[in-house]
């Protein structure tokens, strides 16, 4: 009954943003229905495409909890892309250079690097955050900008690859690919990583002590104080944690799916995982399977764009709307 | 009782939401009546005069003032026909002076100019007339309590009123601002006026008032003189037909037994020389020494903003002393973190329950384990043991009466007074050494206070300590056995409970050390 009653909300703000996205799309001189009809049935038409849905899934995942573990303790992480970034450059560089590595030293050290990196990313603006009480959000965020010229300067650097027509690394070591799952359409171990870091962000912050603390922490973190919880250090642990996860993403799409280093891997990811972690409203059980639904559109997206010649941004304006109508539900619900 | 009614209002009905805040309430006043509007917390006193002061629309019901229908919109056409509010939190520009506080809003003789030696003249005048003497050029935020209320009053009567209503205004007042007050309203009544005098506190409206209305969960019980009816009556009318009376803490007047305490044991709590500065260098505390014995309630008085808040933190760790050493059973705990007490065996209800206390967007049982949430049997290993949690939490929603839907209810549905159950029952829960409670019965009804006291009794009984802070005095004088007074940040003197004198501790909790209080201190 309760579940009931929290999903019908979402179909509500799902349909009724379908049909004010289908006047724009309208608009464009195309077919409406048929628009729609690839949107959705794409990713379920072909075995490519749910793997391609897949490959979404993982990062925008990923993003997601980046955004909605510090977001339990009351802070904003808008630095998920530049975390990203840099741990996919530090999952490269562990790879390049430890290349002959077998895959048993290599993989654990890529995976290691690329989170620890992007933990690290994450522990500058918690710490400025810790100390000098400078709003994290402004830190983060301009932090994304220092990862894209890292990026740029990692990829034209000593490891460019030179026949590639784009700003590439050369490939990582073969010991450091994620195993795949399914050969042909590739996908790789990086969806049961995900779905595991997704599992034990739920299990950390409803089953666990510290994520009670994380909890209280964001409800009303002077009554946390007040009651023996360090809401400073909670912080900075929620920023630090997401970034590890975040690195995680990158070092995914590195070692799973590229086997290499390409400027502009970000994509939009930190953009679709801030609005899937809003219309979650910070559950992390719900995170998952927005993230689902946000991955078939963006993969429907971009199907529309080639068969029908609709432009992708228009699922922009579907995924948009439904985080304003999911926001506009609890309005009309506390009336 | 021949006199006709300036002021009526009748079957009024207010719903907030779901609630029904007024149901059907009438009410009159005659001039030159001091009118007690006595109930428990909730019972809607204080909702009935905002609408008539305009705060409020009413959803149904007439208002006649001198047998015409008032249709009041605001308080601007309240004070327009006359009827003044004096609020509970005062609404005072802190940085003005006096006189500028009073002709806010008002005409003046002298726009241009400013210049307000006419008006200050009136303002003295008035002070005089009815014994209510402040300083007109005194900046606001140098007053005290008292003087700040006085200005309150007088602010009212400045601009005419003929109808004044005070909102619990004995609050914050020593015993003898009590008195003070008392007689200045006598005086204002005697000229014609009327008063309506919104209190929780039964002995306070039997001395002063003429009339007395009680209301109840928003109904009216009854309306009787102050010559029909005797104490008992009022008691029963206040608190319905289910609470026990004989059993009552608060209805006591025999002293209660005082004698659990034991001297030879280690104190509970002691405090050395404990003094705490603002990073700004401003001292809050200085100089405190005392000791709670096992199986004390040691009460602590003195008007709000002396310390008080400084002292409870200092006691439960949630600020560190910058002078002096605080003992607990012997352990010097001085610079130990709250959390660390919290395993020590403390419970602390905070004063500030919305800001301090309270997390409004976790659940009721997240709410009730805070601060115990890595203790047993809410906790093993790292893992909280929910079905537990819950089993316990449906107790205390039934122990401690909390209305809500269950333990996963969100806190922000909760009432004022029901979130006051919750820090209490959370307080409780763990079978502290040691409570630190500051006003734990503000914003409860009769019943709950009463429930909470016998909780305090039994929690004594066990041998465990509490430091109690209150601004409620009677509350200190029914259930403690000691109590110390704070003024500015220092202790001026302790009673023992049989030296217990309501105006000995008013003197002090004005800053007078007497002399007859001088030598009752005791040696920490």
């Amino acid at each position: 009954m309760t579940i009931v009653r929290k999903i019908v909300p979402y179909l509500i703000a799902i349909i009724a943003s379908f049909a004010a996205a289908g006047i724009f799309i309208g608009l464009t001189g195309a077919n409406v229905f048929q628009a729609y009809q690839t949107i959705l049935i794409t990713s379920f038409r072909t075995p490519n495409g749910f793997v391609q849905t897949l490959l979404k899934f993982i990062p925008l995942t990923l993003q997601a909890l980046a955004f909605t573990i510090p977001l339990t303790a009351g802070k904003f992480n808008m630095g998920g892309e530049g975390q990203m970034i840099v741990g996919a450059i530090a999952a490269s560089a562990a790879g390049i250079l430890g290349a002959d590595l077998p895959a048993f030293l290599l993989l654990p050290l890529v995976i290691l690097a690329g989170v620890v990196a992007g933990a690290l990313w994450g522990f500058i603006p918690a710490w400025l955050l810790y100390k000098f009480n400078i709003n994290e959000i402004l830190t983060s965020m301009l932090l994304n900008f220092v990862s894209f010229q890292l990026i740029d300067l990692v990829a034209t650097g000593a490891w460019r690859d030179p026949v590639a027509g784009h700003p590439t690394t050369i490939q990582i070591g073969a010991g450091g690919f994620l195993p795949m799952l399914i050969k042909n359409p590739p996908l790789n171990a990086g969806l049961l990583l995900a779905l595991l870091v997704a599992a034990g962000v739920y299990i950390y912050t409803s089953r666990t002590a510290g994520g009670y603390e994380l909890v209280a922490t964001g409800a009303n973190p002077r009554a946390a104080s007040v009651f023996g919880i360090n809401v400073k250090r909670m912080f900075v642990f929620s920023i630090v944690l997401a970034g590890g996860i975040a690195g995680l993403s990158g070092v995914i799409e590195v070692a799973g799916v590229q086997h290499r280093l390409i400027v502009g891997l970000q994509h939009n990811f930190l953009v679709l995982g801030v609005i899937i972690a809003l219309i979650s409203k910070g559950n992390n059980l719900a995170v998952p399977f927005v993230a689902f639904f946000i991955a078939i559109l963006e993969v429907g997206a971009s199907a529309m764009q080639r068969t029908m010649n609709v432009p992708v941004e228009m699922v922009f304006i579907v995924e948009a709307l439904v985080l304003l109508f999911v926001l506009l539900s609890d309005v009309v619900r506390r009336r | 009782m021949e006199k006709e009614a300036i002021l009526e209002l009748r079957n009024i009905r207010k719903v907030f939401d779901k609630t029904v805040a007024l149901d059907s309430v009438s009410f009159s006043l005659y001039p030159g009546e001091i009118h007690g509007l006595l109930g428990g917390n909730g019972a809607g006193k204080t909702t009935l005069m905002n609408i008539l002061y305009g705060l409020y629309r009413k959803d149904e019901g007439e208002i006649t003032l001198h047998g015409k229908k008032l249709n009041i919109q605001g308080p601007k056409d309240a004070i327009n026909h006359k009827i003044g509010m004096v609020h509970q939190h005062f609404l005072q520009i802190g940085n003005y002076t006096v006189l500028e506080n009073i002709v806010l809003g008002t005409d003046v003789a002298h726009p241009g100019s400013m210049n307000l030696s006419a008006e200050a003249n009136k303002l003295v005048e008035l002070g005089k007339r009815f014994s209510l003497p402040v300083d007109p050029d005194a900046v606001v935020d140098t007053l005290p309590v008292g003087t700040r209320q006085k200005l309150e009053i007088l602010k009212a009567l400045y601009r005419g009123v003929e109808v004044l209503i005070l909102d619990e205004p004995t609050t914050n007042l020593t015993p003898q601002e009590v008195d003070d007050l008392f007689e200045s309203l006598r005086v204002i009544v005697n000229e014609g006026r009327s008063i309506v005098f919104i209190t929780h506190k039964l002995r306070e409206v039997l001395r002063v008032c003429d009339r007395i209305t009680v209301l109840r969960e928003g109904r009216n019980i009854t309306s009787l003189t102050r010559a029909e009816a005797s104490e008992e009556i009022f008691v029963r009318a206040m608190v319905g037909d289910q609470m026990k009376i004989e059993g009552s803490v608060y209805f006591s007047h025999a002293a209660l037994a005082n004698t659990a305490v034991d001297e030879k044991a280690t104190p509970a709590l002691e405090m050395k020389n404990v003094g705490l500065k603002t990073k700004e260098g401003i001292s809050k505390l200085s100089n405190i020494n005392f000791q709670i014995k096992q199986g004390e309630i040691f009460g602590v008085a003195g008007v709000a903003g002396n310390g008080q808040r400084e002292l409870a933190e200092c006691a439960t760790g949630v600020v560190i002393p910058s002078e002096g050493t605080i003992l607990m059973h012997g352990k010097d705990v001085t610079s130990l973190p709250v959390n660390e007490l919290l395993k020590d065996g403390i419970a602390y209800i905070p004063e500030d329950r919305l800001h301090d206390g309270f997390l409004p967007k976790a659940n009721v049982a997240q709410n009730l384990i805070l601060g115990y949430h890595r203790q047993k049997p809410y906790c093993e290993g790292n893992l909280i043991k929910w079905n537990v949690v819950h089993d316990k939490v449906r107790g205390y929603i039934s122990e401690y009466n909390i209305k809500t839907n269950g333990p996963e209810d969100p806190g922000g549905n909760l009432s004022g007074g029901n979130i006051q159950r919750v820090m209490i029952a959370r307080a409780f829960s763990m079978d502290a050494r040691l409570m630190v409670a500051h006003n734990p019965t503000r914003g409860l009804d009769i019943p709950s206070m009463d429930f909470v006291y016998n909780k305090m009794l039994d929690h004594k009984k066990t041998g465990s300590s509490t430091l109690l802070i209150s601004e409620d005095l009677d509350e200190l004088l029914l259930i403690c056995d000691r109590i110390a007074v704070l003024y500015r940040g220092q202790i001026l003197g302790f009673l023992d409970r049989k030296d217990f004198d309501k105006y000995a501790i008013g003197r002090l909790m004005s800053g007078i050390r007497a002399e007859e209080t001088a030598d009752m201190r005791a040696a920490p």
